[in-house]
């Protein structure tokens, strides 16, 4: 509907204009400039019919030629200047063009570093928002760590003071037990010199009443001293026997692997050898035969020394795995176990009245172990490995590595004495009156000290002789005329005492590096082990 | 819209066929004979005579000639009207061509204004239309145009360039769509038969409820004589660019197409005559 009004009222105006145009412009256009160029004309003869009047018609003419010249003039010029003008107009128009292109493509690109950026800033505003989720995992990693480092030294704090009660509690026990060994002590030597006055007592008594002479020798513990005696001239002679005449008996296997140690027991009839087998075998010589008893177990690593105890009851083997053990002899049965050492044992033996034991270790302590508490006693450092330890009733006496011999007195647990060697001592040995001690070093020489003197009586050596280890032990015979010792080269040494030359050589039978020798109590034999497992028995034939 | 772009050139291309005849009482050398013109409705008279004066000079003795100024019956006629709104106003009804007389003495000092160069021309003429864009854009407009578009404004009139015109007036011809329109209309209204020159108020193209004003709207509101009554004949004459539009017409399309080069609607309200 509006359009069609609209329409009515625009018709109706552009009709109206045109009636106008025609009515007041296109009627007198054309008249009007042909009018005007009539005039012009008129006026240009009104002008030269002047000018003809005046006269001056030539001049005028000439005038007119020359302002027609003049006007041809201009019009070639400004012909000419539209011509530039023209020109401009399409250089202008060409520019124009270069510059819209120009224009254009620094709109595409504007675009795009628009996207780029847009992109850039996506990946901005990502690895921000990342960013802060590290930062904090970080904070929260480092609160972590704050709390746990509050903790730690909190934990710390009572370790320590754990730690120190712990050693003023150990450090208190060690007192207790110090004065109680002390008690034990006082009690013992109270015991002893009751035992003495007994004794004594008893001797007197016996003294007073006449004895009928039995030949048959009754062995009875109040005849010690007497038996000691006879038995020392009944050794005497057994052994200068064996010495001379003395031959293989026998020989067997007697470990898997090396056979460190080996003791006869002091009755005679047992003998024990201990190896890196962690065993200790016992055997009993039989007819010259070595029969084998038992084994006793119980060690967790390989022995290395072995000693029974003066009755013969209880068996003592040192062992690498840093303990010492005591069994029954006659039932096997593993009594007790020593530890505390912090390295292995090299040595132990059993103090005089059998309730005490001394080992020497590589850990260069030696340790004083009560047997009825079953703990240490005491510990004293003595600066260097010890390879074998002697007892006397006051007086310990140790080899070291160092190649001292220390003598330690028992009750005041100082060095007394030391003795340098020349080489690094690997075995001791006491004689039976405990008047001298049989050393031997690595220096392959063998040496008599007497201990009163403090002086080495008699050295030997033999060209053949080689000490074949640390541990490698020699022994005195019973009646301490012959010195025995095994070689590296497996050839067993027998040294005369009194004329310190050697006596015999038994180089057969033995394939390995001898590591120790023993000879029984009663002088009829000798044993000797060997790193190759064997033990071979040698008797007076 | 093609028609309204043949409408604007209508308006634009807009002749009166004038006479211009020198006053007898001019001393004269010679005779001077009348000077034939086709003169543009749009224009203003000082603009467009040089070729008036040129011809006239070359009669009259050039001691005598001051500031030239014509009138049409003894009426001075204003030279800072639109040529189509004087012709309208005092010649409509008359024969063709116009017969204006040429006075180069007596200037009437009380009548009219001097026009010594064409930069006072140019400066009515930009004057008139930043009057209008008030109105219009409450000058945004023009404001916002350089001094350059200005004067390609002035250019496009003073060589009569359609296109160089309108490319710049186009933007004044331009309202936001949400308005629906300009503020107020500029028109103004000129009669023969009072003494007030015109009559020029604020007006709206469009009532508060969205209802369109037409030129019977505006002149109900400005001069409801000139609209006759059912029943009664026709008294006035409601007359711009030299036609009679239909009352119904918007306003609106009316001042975007039918407005002078100085964004005014002139509208001529004559008696009707009576012959």
């Amino acid at each position: 509907m509006a359009d069609r009004r609209g329409d009515t009222w625009k018709r109706h105006i552009s009709e109206q204009l045109r009636m106008r145009d025609r009515v007041q412009r296109q009627a007198f256009e054309e008249i009007i400039s042909q009018y005007n160029r009539l005039l012009e004309k008129s006026d240009m003869q009104a002008v030269l019919s002047d000018a003809a009047d005046g006269g001056m018609r030539g001049d005028i003419q000439q005038e007119m030629s020359q302002m027609r010249i003049k006007h041809q003039e201009e019009l070639t010029e400004l012909h000419k200047k539209r011509g530039e003008l023209a020109q401009n107009v399409i250089e202008l128009n060409n520019q124009i063009q270069l510059k819209d292109k120009e224009i254009q493509r620094n709109e595409a690109k504007i675009s795009e570093y628009q996207t780029q950026i847009a992109t850039l800033e996506g990946d901005c505003r990502k690895l921000n928002t990342f960013l802060q989720d590290l930062e904090r995992a970080n904070q929260m990693l480092k609160d972590e760590y704050d709390a746990l480092q509050i903790t730690f030294s909190a934990l710390e704090e009572k370790l320590r003071r754990t730690t120190e009660d712990n050693q003023e509690l150990v450090s208190r026990w060690m007192a207790e037990k110090a004065q109680e060994a002390n008690r034990l002590n006082a009690e013992n030597e109270k015991d002893c010199r009751r035992r003495q006055a007994k004794l004594q007592k008893e001797l007197a008594d016996a003294a007073k009443e006449p004895l009928p002479l039995d030949p048959r020798v009754q062995i009875s513990p109040q005849n010690g001293t007497n038996m000691n005696l006879f038995v020392y001239f009944m050794m005497r002679g057994r052994s200068e026997c064996w010495a001379k005449r003395c031959g293989l008996s026998c020989f067997q296997e007697a470990h898997d692997g090396e056979v460190n140690a080996v003791r006869f027991s002091p009755g005679s009839r047992l003998l024990a050898t201990g190896g890196m087998d962690r065993r200790v075998k016992l055997w009993e010589v039989v007819s010259g035969h070595c029969e084998p008893k038992g084994a006793l177990t119980g060690s967790n690593a390989g022995i290395t020394s072995i000693e029974f105890d003066s009755a013969g009851s209880y068996l003592l083997a040192a062992s690498n795995d840093f303990a010492s053990r005591i069994w029954t002899v006659d039932d096997f049965r593993l009594r007790h176990t020593l530890t505390g050492h912090s390295g292995k044992v090299l040595a132990a033996r059993f103090l005089l009245d059998n309730t005490r034991i001394v080992s020497g270790s590589y850990d260069r302590t030696l340790k004083l172990w009560d047997l009825r508490s079953k703990v240490c006693m005491k510990t004293v450092f003595a600066g260097s490995s010890c390879n074998d330890i002697v007892c006397t009733e006051q007086c310990v006496m140790s080899g070291h590595f160092d190649k001292k011999v220390r003598f330690w007195d028992i009750r005041a647990e100082s060095i007394v004495r030391e003795l340098e060697l020349q080489g690094r001592v690997t075995s001791l040995d006491l004689s039976q009156e405990r008047t001298e001690l049989l050393t031997c070093s690595r220096d392959d020489l063998l040496k008599i000290i007497d201990l009163r003197t403090n002086t080495v009586r008699h050295t030997f050596s033999a060209p053949g002789f080689k000490c074949g280890a640390d541990w490698t032990r020699v022994c005195f015979s019973p009646d301490s005329n012959y010195v025995v010792g095994g070689s590296a080269d497996g050839g067993v040494y027998v040294w005369n005492v009194l004329t310190g030359k050697l006596e015999r050589l038994l180089d057969k039978h033995h394939s390995s590096a001898i590591n120790a020798v023993s000879w029984s109590p009663s002088g009829a034999f000798v044993l000797s082990v060997e790193k190759g497992s064997k033990a071979v028995l040698w008797s007076d034939l | 819209m093609a028609d309204d772009k043949d409408v604007l050139r209508d308006v634009w291309f807009g002749r009166i066929p004038t006479c211009f005849a020198l006053y007898q009482d001019e001393v004269t050398e010679k005779e001077a004979e009348p000077f034939y013109l086709l003169l543009p409705r749009v224009s203003y008279l000082t603009l467009v005579t040089d070729k008036v004066k040129k011809h006239f000079l070359k009669a009259v003795k050039p001691e005598d000639v001051e500031e030239m100024w014509f009138e049409y019956e003894g009426t001075p006629l204003k030279w800072h009207y639109p040529i189509g709104v004087l012709f309208d106003l005092h010649a409509l009804n008359t024969a063709l061509p116009w017969s204006i007389t040429v006075h180069f003495k007596n200037f009437p000092e009380r009548d009219l204004l001097h026009c010594l160069s064409n930069s006072v021309i140019e400066a009515h003429f930009m004057s008139c239309i930043k009057e209008a864009d008030a109105l219009k854009h409450k000058s945004q407009v023009i404001n916002d145009m350089q001094k350059k578009d200005h004067k390609q404004l002035w250019m496009g009139l003073q060589n009569d360039k359609f296109d160089q015109f309108w490319a710049m007036n186009r933007k004044l011809m331009e309202y936001p769509t949400e308005e629906g329109g300009f503020r107020y209309i500029p028109f103004r209204i000129y009669q023969t038969m009072s003494d007030r020159p015109f009559i020029q108020k604020l007006f709206r193209p469009a009532s508060p409820e969205g209802h369109t004003h037409t030129l019977g709207d505006l002149l109900k509101e400005m001069y409801p004589a000139a609209i006759a009554h059912d029943g009664d004949a026709k008294k006035y004459q409601v007359l711009i660019q030299g036609i009679e539009p239909l009352l119904e017409t918007p306003l609106q399309w009316l001042s975007e197409h039918l407005s002078h080069p100085d964004n005014f609607l002139h509208v001529c309200i004559l008696p009707v005559p009576t012959d």
